[in-house]
Formats: C-alpha cells, structure tokens, sequence
C-alpha cells in the first residue's frame, strides 16, 4: 500500500533533516506525484531478455560519464 | 575602418578577424566599440553581471602591439567575448546572491584556452541561478531581456550571454549546457549555439549542475564563429574526469561544402505532435530549404518528449541536489531564490533505482541514435525548441516546468553526449526567433557545421539582426 503522497515527501526529506514549509510542499507533492509517473515511463522503455518463468537479465547498463572515443 | 559603430558590433568574427590580421582595424577599436556598446544598451538588456572595461582595453592594446609584431594568434586574436557567469575567472556569482564577493583563484580551463587564443573577456554574463534557478522579475540577479523583444527573455540559462551576443555586445560568448542552455537562449536571441561532444570542452571550474549532462560551449552570431570559438576553448583536460583525449580539429574544415546527397534523420517522434505551430511553420519552410540544397530527409527513431523528460529530470534534479546539499545547510543558504531551493529538494526524491533506471534507458536512447548515424544517416534534425520564446515573468514557474511538456528538445543531446547546434531559422508570427537543430556522430562536430552553415548561407537569416 502506497503512503499518502505528502507524507512521503515530509519523510524523504527528513531524511536529510529538511523540513519542508507549506510552500514547499504545495510545489513538491504535485512534482512527486508526476515523478512516480515518469518513473513508470522510464521502466517501461527498459530494454532486457527473458530467461525463465517472467525472470529476465537487463541488457543495457547505465550511462554515468560516457565513453563517446569509443564510437568515433 | 570603414564600417559604422552598428556595422563593426553586428559584423562576424570571421570578418572583423581577417580585418585584424591585415592591420586594417585594431583590437583597440573593437574593444573600445563593444565597450561602447555595452554602455548604452547594458540598462536596457540586462546582460552583464560584470564588465571588465580597464583589463580589456589593456589586453586589445597588448593584442595590438603582439600583432604589429607579427605574432598574430589566429581568429579570435583582439577578439572580445563574453563568459558566462558560472565559469570561474575573476568574480564569479553563478547568477546567486550567495556568491556575491566570491573571486575566482584563477581562470577555468576553457577560459584560459580562449585567453590563449587571443580572446578578450570583455565581462561576466547573467545566468540563471546555478544554471536553473529560473530569474524573475524578483530575483536578486534580474532577468536579460532579449534583444527582439524586450519584454521577452532570452532562454536559459545562459542568457545573458545570448543577449549580449545578439545585441552586438559581444562577437560570442561561452555558456554551459545541461539540457539545452547553450541551444536555448541562441533559439530566443536568433543566433547559433554550438554544444560540442560530451567530453570536448573541460567542464572544470565550470560550476556543475548535473556531471553526466553538462556541457560548455560558444553562442555566437554565426556558424563559422561558433566553429571558431569551439577550437578557442577546446581541449583535454585531465583534471576533467569527462575529458575526451582527442585533438582538436578545425571545426571549419568542411564548411563550405555542398550537402547534396546527405541524409539528415528527423526524429519526428519528439516533436511532430506537441511543437507549437508557431514554431513548426518556420522549421517545416527550414527542411525544404535543405531539401532544395539536395539534403534527403529521412524520418529516424528516436523518443517521445515524456520519455525524454523522464530521463533528464530525475537526472539532472537529482545530481544538482548532491552538488548542493552542503552548500544548503552553510550559511548563505537564505541567499538562494526560493525556488532554486524547492528544485534541490526536488532533486532528494528521486529514488536511486529509478536514478539508475534514467541512466539505462539514456543509455539506450543514445545507441539508437548512433545506429541511425552509422547506418542511416549524416546528421540529426529537430526545432530546437517546441514553444515561442516567453515572457519575463514575475513569478517562477517553479515546479511546473517538471510537471507538463517542456519541449526544450534539446535535452535528447545532454542524454546521449552528441554533438549538437541550434541555427536561426527565422521568426515566429510575433516577431521573434526560431531556430533548428542539428546532430551529428561523437567528434564530429565538422559534419555538424557544414549542414548548419549551408542552410545558413542559403536561408539568409545572418544578415538580420535586433534593432538596436
């Protein structure tokens, strides 16, 4: 069961002992609300190959700093 | 000299060079014109933090006397730029009352390099806050207002430097890059920006917004002077753990030749169904010019604009909060706009695995562009942008810019490192700038300028400038 939004907000930041004003907050529970979305958007576009019974192996890695020299 | 105070402040450094190289015109002159030009336009567009009258003229007088030795530097010898506000050399704010005071202990290395080319840094250009703060009406540091339309912006975040550079401030002017703020603001102001490949120009001294996607690189008025100011600042640094140890070549070297035959991928996917008409009707007049040079527009793959948000946002917020949280819980931290500090808290809610997930889907973003260059394609098109250049607001948008469409559709070349230029390719109905932008494989920054100086040459939009 997901938290209320807000509360998750209030409880990632504190965290790094942020206390968000209301202010904040009425910026930030939105924004987090759209990036659990966009999270979804970003899984779904996940490249991998299947193995055995809905068990699959990633294909694709992270790109930190790129090694562009390699595709000159 | 023959040309007028407009003339020499609107002419291109490839001109206004061969006249210095002649000894036909004087670093000393074009220092004294672009300082007076600042004085009577700075109050209007906003586009200097700091200007750095005294030392330029000394070093125009200095260039004058090496050149008259015969000791001529090559195209930016005399010529004066502008940096960024973010680049550290002399005082540097990085567009944030919280830096007020603070003087940088020696220039960044891509300024030195320019310096060594024989540029003169003429000042320090307004930058949004820490590159992404965006500037208000109540911001400490004020909004540029762009030289087409004064109660408009210029992009960001490197817009004092697009203002300065269009309103003939400056011949060109370095701005850095983390989704789009070197082809941004050269889309607000109709000039040329040109963000080399990740790894091109050393990022160091250059204040960080996100590691993986920043960029440094030039704006200028035309596509021969940013090829120009690239080579100027370009080179390995090995203190840049990005740095690329590759040579720097002429960026000019295929300009010049024709395109016929060439095959320019268009990734209509990211803007085909959300870029303002306003916008699209000049792009679309743009391809039949290049198809008219011979160009074959070919449609590639490429990433819907959610999907491209969904990578950079997380990424680039969730980077900028690790640069900044200490500075956060220091002293000045009061002295950051509100804003700035409600985008870094942003930036804590982002979960490693979905920080981790961007970076896998980045990755393959990129792969499929380089599969449509090796095999497809020369170079990459898109419009620069989706939407007309805005109004200076009053109010931040805040986080609504994460939440809706922000097609700046330049993030895409921040993602994938390649190398990348906006061109002017005319104006919306209001009046103000459009432009496209080209692609091209890693370290191939020449193909890039050859496809963006044809159109250029052809199209004509380089011989129009503000009024002003």
């Amino acid at each position: 069961m997901r938290m209320d939004s807000r509360a998750v907000v209030q409880a990632k930041l504190a965290e790094w002992n942020i206390t968000p004003t209301e202010e904040d907050l009425a910026q930030l529970v939105p924004a987090y609300e759209n990036l659990l979305v966009w999270q979804q958007v970003v899984e779904e576009m996940l490249e991998s190959r299947p193995m055995s019974d809905g068990m699959e192996m990633p294909t694709t890695e992270p790109a930190a700093i790129h090694d562009l020299t390699r595709y000159r | 000299m023959t040309l007028n105070s407009r003339d020499l402040a609107y002419a291109s450094i490839d001109d206004v060079s061969k006249l210095i190289e002649r000894r036909e015109l004087s670093p000393v002159e074009v220092i004294d014109n672009t300082l007076a030009r600042i004085d009577e336009l700075e109050d209007t567009i906003n586009a200097y933090i700091h200007v750095f009258a005294d030392e330029a003229r000394a070093q125009a007088q200095a260039a004058e006397a090496e050149i008259k030795s015969g000791a001529y530097r090559g195209p930016l010898h005399g010529i004066p730029v502008c940096v960024k506000d973010i680049y550290e050399s002399g005082p540097t704010t990085c567009g944030s009352k919280s830096l007020l005071g603070y003087e940088a202990p020696e220039d960044c290395p891509s300024v030195a390099n320019l310096k060594v080319a024989g540029a003169i840094v003429v000042g320090k250009t307004e930058t949004y806050e820490f590159a992404y703060g965006f500037p208000t009406n109540a911001s400490h540091f004020k909004p540029t207002h762009n030289p087409w339309n004064l109660d408009h912006e210029c992009g960001g975040s490197s817009s004092g430097t697009g203002g300065a550079v269009a309103a003939g401030m400056a011949y060109a002017g370095m701005g850095s890059c983390t989704g789009g703020s070197i082809r941004w603001p050269a889309f607000c102001t109709g000039i040329v920006g040109l963000k080399g490949t990740y790894g091109r120009v050393s990022r160091r001294g250059v204040f960080p917004l996100s590691w993986t996607l920043d960029h440094t690189g030039p704006l200028a008025r035309t596509v021969t002077d940013a090829a120009h100011m690239l080579r100027g600042c370009a080179g390995y640094d090995p203190q840049d753990p990005a740095s690329a140890n590759v040579p720097v070549p002429d960026f000019t070297s295929k300009i010049g030749r024709d395109i016929k035959g060439m095959k320019i991928g268009l990734i209509k996917e990211l803007y085909e169904d959300n870029c303002d008409p306003k916008v699209k009707k000049p792009y679309d007049e743009a391809l039949k010019v290049l198809e008219g040079l011979g160009a074959e527009l070919v449609e590639v793959p490429g990433l819907t604009v959610r999907q491209m948000q969904a990578i950079e946002w997380p990424t680039l917020f969730s980077e900028a909060a690790s640069i900044h949280i200490r500075n956060q819980r220091g002293p000045r931290v009061k002295e950051y706009n509100p804003h700035t500090w409600q985008f870094l808290q942003y930036g804590l809610l982002v979960s490693a695995g979905y920080y981790h997930n961007a970076q896998r889907a980045r990755a393959q973003v990129r792969d499929s562009f380089l599969k449509s260059l090796n095999e497809k394609v020369d170079v990459l098109m898109t419009p620069t942008v989706g939407f007309p250049v805005p109004p200076i607001l009053d109010e931040s948008p805040g986080l609504s810019i994460v939440a809706g469409d922000f097609t700046v559709y330049t993030a895409i070349f921040n993602q994938s490192g390649l190398p990348a230029m906006q061109v002017p390719c005319g104006f919306d109905d209001d009046g103000l700038p459009v432009g496209l932008q080209i692609a091209g494989k890693p370290f191939d920054e020449e193909t890039v300028c050859q496809v963006g100086y044809a159109y250029e040459q052809e199209a004509g939009w380089i011989h129009k400038h503000p009024d002003m």
